[in-house]
């Protein structure tokens, strides 16, 4: 697993960003024409579109892992429209998962699903349920504050805080109500080294948090996600907006984070995918198609979807 | 056919691109209209530079002689040309074909000039104006000594100085007794003989020797002299002015406040709430504190006679030309010379160098910013009008920054974005675009004579006790039942809306609504409130216009500003960023106070600083709410609390027109007025620069480094 995640050098320069809830429009469907012209039958995919009942594909290694977060049956609706349809999947603790497919897939809302950020916009509503460490993330009587310090997040755009590198850091603890400074100090110190930016920035911690580059800044996001513990990091397309050196060292610094956290991580990119992930899920049209180990996706998946897929043949 | 079908012909392509389909017309347009703008504001700002800054500047005394053979002395204001007819217009032919006109006295149109004269001595020519025809002048010169003095009362006297005169009352001679009418003596300190003039005079004590002792006479020798003696006749003025104001006035304000003390038992024992033996003791108390303070009052009045009376032996004479009449003490005693301590300034215009006229120009500046108004506004400072003005865009500010913000974030951030809350921001703009004076009305009916009437006197219609007592059991239960409802209508995330929250939450709203009727109500027929200033009553204290209500009536008129920058700025942090937040585990108040509002706070800035200069700038609804012509007693006092914010003020807005259009004396405020706007716009930008630096300061933080 190693092996493939160092070895692959980054190909894609640079990804669109895309937005987290697009219109599933004309590229979904040009996707689906090209595929037709390839002669192989594509049950999964002929079930979606005609919205009937299947199986997604996933690999009995995974139901056998510990989970840490486990989605059932879980759909969610913006509106009147649905955007993910009856999810389940477990997410294996202590390893990086990924998220892939092609845009407006759900891949971000399901992200956004496990630490309640989609509470934000009114319409949405939700059916199933999402358990972190066994508890459900969607009961009624859940502190949404306290769900959230346990799951640390990344934007796909960075967004650190127009105040200090050092204020950026602690501010998990901060609103926590923490005041003593050698405390925060740890922290600041344990994060910024966690995300590798420690000694770039040492001796100027009290400076704005803009006045970084992009890739620092979003290493500066990543120690601020990783700065009150969290069980899991989410991480939403971070590489998307950086140039290739700065995703090289991002993806780096995902494998070194792995070590510590569970980290389940969108992407757009499959040949990130394939380098940061231990598994891999594919996702299409809001539902879950195939869901296995990263080795297994890329180098010999169930589905001749997902084979289409991470060859670049669609999507 | 040799031609082809005119259709079929490949259509000719013009050679060059149209001007239209070019743009270069419109870049026109713009460029023109943007420089129309220009001209205008720069033009406005120029005049008033201009105007508002010549009008300390000195011009010559200019004396001549006009056509009726009378001399006339004064100094140029304006000229322009005008209209002659009948008489005059023959006599100006006449005279130049003789040849026998002056150069310069005809415009190229033919018209005749004329020029205004400032000729001031008002107590002898009762127009202290004159307009002079440039033809008839004649004899033309500028004397050296010609001097214009600034007067504390009946504006400047243009004149030749003489002398200045010591003046001693000694008891009268007996009757028939012989005393020498005059003769000469010699002063102590004064060095040489000088002429004494010696007479009967009656004064309110009866017959007394009057004896005149003339210090220095010639124009020079009075001069020199009143440039030695003025300051100590200021220093006396002073003295007295002090004494008059301030040990006067806390002797007054003692004997109001004991008043007003024993008047609050009276009204206490009317209620049956004070035993007649208090009564009797405060009667006495107050009694014996009035002897006292008559007996103080007594003394400061002897002690600003005596001033008084040294005062009243420093004189200066100085003469008009056109009937030779000395400037009088007052216009009913005109054989009385001038007090030296009535002279605020003497300038002898002709005499002065470069540096000479910049001092005189300086210390009139240093008088009008420091000063206080003399002579219904047309002379004097503005200091107490500068203060009220920056004080009550301050307290503005206080009062509609917090305001406006607080709202704008419940309409951005808590409140549901739907049809009710687009009405309420739909409403808030177009108060932007109510009429000023609109609010002027508002804020009289409603915080001077409902809001400052209540504070005064207490509410007018009561509810019987225990009504009373009914209704404030009525508004906890409302208020329990509000919260109660609002806590149980908290929508599930993630979840539809049930039919019953709603229901909960429109009921929460219309008990909370209840609850603040309720209080309202409590508070307007409350049996237990009889007011804080009744005893004052019948004259108002807060009932009347003040500050206070100016400037909540100033914060009313620009909350809309306020609430629409904030509004935008808050909606103009990125989205990112509270996301951010929120995945931190911040809450919404934690997220707002510590990501929005920072962030935003450049914006919020711009919204006050729009407030303030709209606020510092209106005039309209201040007239009816507070600002007047002349404040008798003013906001800031030295006695706690030392802002009076009951009181009424002076506004520069308002002293402009004032100043510009209620004057009695228009030409002699003319100028004035100018200066005062000049005066206004500097405050004014003073302010804004302020607070744009501060707003770029906060900017600077939020500068993005790289990427």
């Amino acid at each position: 697993m190693a092996v493939t995640r160092s070895t692959i050098k980054p190909m894609t320069t640079h990804s669109a960003p895309t937005p987290s809830v697009p219109p599933q429009g004309a590229s979904v469907e040009t996707g689906l024409e090209s595929l037709a012209a390839t002669g192989v039958q594509f049950t999964v995919i002929d079930a979606i579109r005609n919205n009937r009942p299947f199986t997604p594909a996933v690999h009995e290694t995974i139901l056998e892992q510990d989970a840490i977060v486990e989605v059932k049956d879980f759909s969610l609706h913006y509106g009147p429209s649905k955007a993910l349809h009856n999810i389940s999947m477990p997410v294996p603790r202590g390893k990086v998962t990924a998220l892939i497919g092609p845009s407006g897939c759900g891949k971000s809302t399901l992200l956004r699903s496990v630490n309640r950020l989609n509470d934000l916009i009114d319409s949405v509503r939700v059916t199933g349920e999402i358990l972190l460490e066994k508890s459900p993330v969607y009961a009624p009587n859940v502190d949404v504050i306290e769900l959230r310090k346990h799951t640390g997040m990344v934007f796909q755009k960075s967004n650190p805080f127009p105040m200090s590198i050092f204020e950026n850091v602690v501010y998990p603890l901060r609103i926590d109500g923490e005041k003593r400074k050698s405390v925060l100090k740890d922290a600041c110190e344990r994060a910024l080294r966690g995300s590798a930016l420690w000694e770039e920035v040492k001796d100027r911690l009290n400076e704005s948090g803009l006045s970084l580059s992009g890739g620092q800044q979003q290493r500066l996001c990543i120690a601020r996600a990783i700065a009150a513990e969290p069980e899991v990091l989410l991480m939403d397309e971070p590489c998307s907006a950086l140039d290739p050196i700065a995703t090289l060292r991002i993806e780096e610094l995902i494998n070194e984070i792995s070590k510590r956290f569970t980290v389940l991580i969108v992407t757009h990119n499959m040949q990130q995918a394939a380098r940061v992930s231990d598994y891999t899920a594919f996702m299409y049209l809001g539902r879950l198609v195939e869901y296995g180990p990263t080795a297994e996706i890329f180098q010999n998946p169930r589905l001749p979807e997902t084979e289409q897929y991470v060859t670049g043949r669609f999507g | 056919m040799t031609h082809a079908d005119p259709h079929n012909q490949p259509q000719k392509r013009p050679r060059r691109t149209p001007l239209a389909a070019r743009g270069e017309p419109m870049v026109w347009l713009t460029g023109a209209c943007l420089s129309v703008c220009l001209l205008m504001i720069a033009g406005l700002l120029a005049a008033v530079l201009v105007q508002g800054s010549v009008t300390f500047w000195q011009p010559r005394i200019h004396q001549f002689t006009v056509a009726d053979g009378s001399v006339v002395m004064g100094v140029p204001v304006r000229e322009e040309a005008y209209d002659a007819v009948g008489e005059e217009l023959a006599a100006i032919h006449a005279a130049r074909d003789a040849g026998a006109l002056p150069d310069g006295s005809l415009h190229a149109d033919g018209r005749p000039i004329r020029r205004l004269y400032r000729v001031g001595n008002r107590e002898v020519y009762g127009e202290p104006f004159r307009w002079v025809s440039l033809y008839t002048i004649q004899n033309f010169e500028t004397p050296a000594r010609a001097t214009l003095l600034e007067r504390r009362e009946w504006g400047v006297w243009v004149g030749m100085p003489q002398s200045v005169v010591r003046e001693d009352l000694r008891p009268a001679p007996a009757e028939g007794e012989a005393f020498e009418a005059e003769g000469f003596a010699t002063i102590e300190g004064e060095g040489g003989a000088r002429r004494v003039e010696r007479a009967v005079v009656q004064t309110p004590d009866g017959p007394r020797l009057r004896e005149r002792v003339f210090i220095a006479e010639g124009p020079d020798a009075a001069l020199s002299a009143l440039q030695r003696l003025l300051p100590q006749a200021l220093e006396r003025w002073r003295r007295i002015h002090h004494l008059n104001q301030a040990a006067i006035g806390e002797i007054n304000h003692e004997l109001e406040r004991e008043r007003l003390r024993h008047r609050e038992v009276e009204l206490r024992h009317a209620e049956g709430r004070v035993t007649d033996a208090a009564l009797g003791a405060s009667l006495a108390r107050r009694d014996a504190r009035l002897a006292e303070l008559r007996e103080e009052y007594r003394h400061v009045e002897a002690e600003v006679a005596e001033i008084d009376r040294e005062d009243a032996r420093w004189r200066f004479v100085i003469v008009e030309p056109t009937h030779g009449r000395f400037a009088p003490v007052r216009q009913t005693e005109p054989d009385e010379f001038m007090r030296l301590s009535q002279i605020v300034r003497a300038v002898p215009a002709n005499d002065l160098d470069l540096a000479g006229r910049l001092g005189v120009y300086f210390s009139r500046w240093g008088e009008f910013l420091g000063g206080q108004p003399r002579e219904a506004n047309t002379a004097g400072g503005v200091f107490p009008v500068i203060f009220c003005t920056v004080l009550l865009t301050i307290l503005l500010s206080i009062v509609v920054v917090p305001l406006g913000v607080i709202a704008a974030l419940y309409l951005r951030e808590y409140a549901k974005q739907g049809l009710i809350v687009s009405a309420v921001r739909v409403a808030v703009n177009n108060l932007a675009g109510v009429p000023s004076i609109v609010y002027g009305v508002f804020g009289l009916g409603f915080f001077c004579y409902t809001l400052g009437r209540y504070i005064d006197a207490g509410p007018t219609v009561v509810w019987p006790k225990s009504n009373w007592l009914l209704g404030v059991v009525g508004l906890l239960v409302l208020t329990a039942g509000a919260v109660v409802a609002g806590f149980l209508a908290r929508p599930v995330p993630g979840q539809p809306v049930a039919r019953r929250a709603r229901i909960l939450a429109w009921s929460g709203g219309l008990l909370w609504l209840g609850a603040v009727a309720l209080l309202v109500a409590l508070f307007a027929r409350s049996p237990f409130f009889h007011g804080f200033y009744r005893a004052r009553l019948p004259s108002p204290t807060f009932g009347a216009k003040g500050l206070l209500w100016s400037a909540l009536t100033l914060a009313l008129l620009t909350l809309p500003v306020v609430i629409v920058a904030t509004e935008e700025a808050i909606s103009a942090v990125p989205r990112t960023l509270r996301e951010g937040s929120y995945g931190c585990g911040a809450s919404k108040w934690q997220t707002i106070q510590r990501i929005v509002l920072p962030r935003a706070a450049p914006g919020i800035m711009t919204g006050a600083i729009l407030a303030m200069a709209r606020g510092a700038g209106e005039v309209a609804p201040l007239m009816l709410v507070g600002a007047v012509k002349l404040a008798p007693e003013l906001p800031f006092s030295s006695r706690f609390p030392f802002i009076h914010v009951e009181r009424s003020f002076m506004h520069l807005g308002f002293h402009i027109y004032d100043v510009g259009f209620q004057s009695p004396d228009s030409e002699a405020s003319r100028p004035l007025a100018w200066t005062t706007t000049l005066l206004l716009i500097v405050i004014i930008a003073v302010l804004n620069l302020t607070a744009i630096s501060l707003r770029a300061r906060l900017r600077r933080r939020f500068v993005t480094g790289a990427f």
